[in-house]
């Protein structure tokens, strides 16, 4: 019985270890661009990104690139693998993840923030009148 | 209001009942059952009613409800316009109350039968009131005019133009503006698995609270043994449902949302998984449980876990708290609803954990009497197994409470996460579903044991020696393609012995290869796809993959979307696909919907990721000039300054125009013209002097005053220094995949879906027998 025990919390607390272990390799940190810039491994930066300039997708190398200003208001080129999301263009935030490669961002996952187009504003529903 | 109302009187009625039946526990009186029976069937003709209300006013388009505007549109096909019922979180929870309480009624006499209802219903209408009182915070039912009272209500006389209105108070001659139309449903959602995967899903949830009250109804009767009995066909059945919601998402993702595959590892989705896997682990300790009486404990626990989880699960993907890092967009709904979660969390894991605290000391103890090679053993680990996997996948998905909690910011884990933790697991229940299934109860002796795994052990080993030379090479796949084919090929083997002997027993072993065959579907699949990104220009044929693929053009489709075709052809065989893409609305997002070639062995996926239109074609170097006024493009200042028009035998109707070009302070003047002669327009372009820049004539635009006549030219030959070169012709990009053996997955559930089915039958049969 006693062995039973001693074997089963071996396994528990070895299978806890494992699991907090991964969580904290996988938890990718969030920073902002200045320091993700020191670092080399794989954060999230917030941010938004600044219409003004050019966003593209270039089809040959199935990149998107866009540029993007942290909340300290430091702007940074960032490279997407992949097509532009799809909220991309109503986006008033967004948080790329990815790490710093020459001098741009390179982001492999783009998440965007939507304004809450999905609860009733005051400017939808004067449309629908 | 009067739909409000009938939920206000279905919450106070099923309070009643949930007191009353606790009462009946504590003092039993057949009279008292009759009457809290009578108020929780009261309580379900009330939610259903609300909810025939809300799909009335859905289908008649009364949008001066706040959730009808925000979620229907006039312009809906019937089944979708339905779906928007569920569409929001208010109806969805409608969704949920509704289904609790029918199927409650069925409990109500499946438990009464088995002198269980007192305890049960005071638990399960508990439950209900639980989901009817989210609804009297959510009201469905909010007039659009306490959300905008700002643009909408108004005091005084009804503007002749306003015909859409509603009196709020005729005395105060206050009253509201109406919207003709709804906000509309959203785009992705706009297809046939929103008609129904919320159902089954929701049925799912609702099933998940039923080994909960039995579970609490067998402590306060302080029957720590029989309850199983009563309990696992439910119990089989919870797993099944929410089962079967799980994938039905999962089939949903890959074929219209084109997320590339049917499982992302996405907080909504985990959040569901987690409560089935407790579900399922708990199904294989009630059956040890049956056997020789052990894990009594074990058993309540999971059982409780199964609804609290599901409740966790609703505050995650509810509440708002895990902010943008989900794809499924939920809307904060506000305190109210957050608080109310938690305190229903805390709620009814106080009452089922106080409970088993103060029964604990009571509860039998059974000296486990199973060695190390048994079958209860090996239910014991396969359950272990299932509920470390559920506690890994629990902790990731919590990852934005726990870093908010720790560093004050949310953030999501990684896939990969999920991937690594969940592995090994997947592994372990794999080795446990074969050799569970050759093993004896209490003892077996170990040389019959390997006597009996050495042939699937040695089809496996075949099997893996296959994939391995079909390219699955990576040593932990290696090892998961042999523990899930050991699975399949042990529970095949037995299978076939059990269906020869009592068919209605099937129900494991064909689960079990089920699981087994979404396992390998899985390798397969997901980790053996191969992905490639294409720019299909039109007309072109492009190899990848093994296909050849052209673009041939577009065509418009209905509600506003476009379908892009695509010939695939492989072998001689020729197919079309037509992946579709749209702008949800003038602002709104870009939707691509995937399509797929589906073949015996793979699927070929195809995603649309955008359309690349030729620089230099028709938008972007046209420019429209008025006569005489001057128009600067690309640096040069262009003015059409008007035409000379003659008529020969030769040339037809003849038209020589005057475009006056200023380039890099350099003044010229360009003529290009247009001929007509039999109907036939030709156009002759013009060109700067030592320059690739050339004018076209477009179309001519003549008006009776002078100033108003117009000119469309193009303007060829702009190279643009720096800028990348953009496509020659219309292009497409996708991104091409093909997904090997993935129809196993498909395979694989319908079997595991079979094996429940096949469970339910035999255990309600036999409870039936009693």
């Amino acid at each position: 019985m006693n062995l039973k025990i001693v074997v089963a919390s071996i396994i528990i607390v070895g299978a806890l270890i494992f699991g907090a272990s991964t969580f904290l390799e996988s938890n990718i940190e969030y920073m902002d661009f200045e320091r993700a810039q020191t670092v080399n491994k794989k954060v999230q930066v917030k941010g938004k990104w600044v219409k003004e300039k050019e966003a593209k997708f270039d089809a040959a190398k199935s990149q998107f690139t866009f540029y993007m200003v942290d909340d300290n208001e430091q702007e940074v080129k960032v490279v997407l693998d992949g097509a532009k999301p799809n909220n991309f263009d109503i986006a008033t935030e967004v948080v790329a993840k990815g790490r710093f490669k020459d001098g741009y961002f390179h982001a492999n996952e783009l998440l965007t923030k939507c304004p809450s187009k999905y609860e009733g504003d005051g400017a939808a529903v004067k449309k629908t009148l | 209001m009067f739909g409000a109302a009938i939920i206000k009187i279905a919450f106070a009625s099923s309070i009643l009942s949930t007191v009353l039946y606790f009462l009946v526990h504590r003092n039993p009186s057949e009279q008292m059952k009759k009457i809290a029976r009578l108020f929780y069937e009261l309580a379900v003709v009330g939610i259903i009613t609300a909810s025939a209300f809300l799909l009335y006013f859905i289908l008649t388009h009364q949008f001066q409800y706040y959730y009808v505007w925000n979620y229907s549109s006039t312009d809906l096909p019937l089944s979708l316009l339905i779906s928007t019922f569920y569409a929001g979180q208010e109806g969805s929870f409608m969704l949920w109350a509704l289904y609790t309480g029918i199927i409650g009624l069925i409990l109500l006499r499946y438990t009464a039968k088995r002198g269980y209802e007192a305890e049960f219903m005071a638990v399960f209408s508990a439950i209900f009131s639980f989901l009817i009182l989210m609804l009297v915070v959510k009201n469905p039912f909010k007039p659009i005019w306490e959300q905008f009272s700002t643009e909408l209500l108004h005091v005084g006389e009804i503007p002749a133009n306003i015909t859409s209105y509603i009196w709020v108070d005729q005395a105060r001659s206050l009253w509201a503006q109406v919207p003709q139309e709804g906000k509309g449903l959203n785009a992705l959602l706009q297809n046939y698995w929103m008609v129904i995967h919320p159902q089954i899903l929701f049925t799912g949830f609702t099933s998940m609270s039923i080994p909960f009250a039995y579970a609490v109804a067998a402590m306060l009767k302080k029957d720590y043994v029989s309850w199983i009995r009563v309990a696992t066909p439910w119990t089989v059945f919870g797993s099944m449902m929410l089962g079967t919601g799980i994938i039905l998402g999962g089939y949903w993702a890959y074929e219209t949302l084109g997320w590339g595959g049917y499982w992302g590892w996405d907080p909504v989705e985990n959040s569901s998984l987690v409560p089935w896997l407790v579900c399922v682990a708990s199904i294989h300790t009630m059956l040890a449980q049956r056997k020789n009486g052990t894990y009594i404990k074990t058993n309540f626990v999971l059982s409780m876990f199964c609804f609290i989880l599901v409740l966790y699960s609703t505050f995650l993907t509810r509440s708002g708290v895990l902010g943008e890092t989900s794809v499924h967009s939920f809307v904060d709904p506000g305190m109210w609803v957050y608080w109310l979660l938690l305190l229903v969390i805390g709620l009814f894991t106080a009452l089922g954990f106080g409970l088993l605290f103060s029964r604990w000391k009571e509860m039998p103890v059974v000296p486990v009497q199973h060695t190390l090679v048994s079958r209860e053993f090996a239910l014991f680990l396969g359950a272990s197994s299932l509920v470390f996997a559920s506690i890994f996948i629990l902790i990731g998905t919590s990852s934005p409470i726990i870093t908010n909690i720790l560093k004050g910011k949310i953030s999501a884990v990684d896939p990969s996460f999920y991937v690594t933790t969940t592995l090994p697991l997947g592994v372990a229940i794999a080795l446990l579903a074969g050799i569970g299934q050759l093993l004896w109860w209490q003892n077996s002796k170990t040389d019959a044991l390997l006597k009996q795994l050495l042939l699937p052990a040695g089809l496996a080993a075949l099997f893996t020696v296959v994939t391995f030379i079909m390219g699955a090479t990576h040593l932990s796949m290696i090892i998961f393609i042999f523990a899930s084919a050991f699975a399949l090929f042990t529970n095949t083997i037995v299978g076939l012995k059990i269906i020869q002997g009592n068919p209605k027993m099937a129900g494991g072993a064909i689960a079990h290869i089920g699981i087994a065959l979404m396992f390998l579907g899985f390798v397969a699949s997901a980790k053996y796809d191969n992905v490639k990104t294409l720019n299909l220009e039109q007309g072109k044929s492009v190899e990848a993959l093994g296909y050849t693929m052209k673009y041939v053009g577009y065509q418009p489709m209905e509600r506003g979307r476009f379908g892009f075709n695509v010939e695939v052809e492989k072998d001689g065989h020729k197919f079309i696909v037509t992946p579709v893409m749209f702008k949800e609305s003038e602002e709104g997002s870009l939707i691509r919907n995937p399509d797929i070639v589906n073949m015996l062995t793979k699927d070929f996926y195809v995603s649309p990721l955008s359309l690349e239109v030729p620089e230099g074609g028709q938008h972007n170097h046209e420019v429209t000039l008025l006569k005489g006024k001057t128009e600067t493009y690309e640096g040069m200042q262009i003015t059409y300054k008007g035409y000379d028009f003659s008529q020969t035998k030769e040339k037809g109707n003849y038209l020589v125009t005057t475009i006056e070009v200023v380039r890099d302070g350099k003044k010229e003047i360009v003529r290009p013209t247009m001929s007509n002669k039999g109907g036939q327009p030709t156009f002759t372009e013009a060109s700067l002097n030592n320059s690739e820049i050339a004018f076209l004539i477009k179309g001519m635009n003549p008006s009776k005053n002078e100033n108003e006549a117009s000119i469309t030219i193009e303007v060829k030959g702009i190279h643009d220094e720096g800028k990348p070169q953009g496509p020659k012709a219309e292009t497409l990009v996708i991104e091409a995949s093909v997904k090997p053996y993935i129809n196993l997955v498909w395979m694989g559930t319908a079997l595991l879906i079979a094996g429940f089915l096949i469970t339910i039958v035999r255990r309600i049969q036999e409870v039936s027998k009693k």
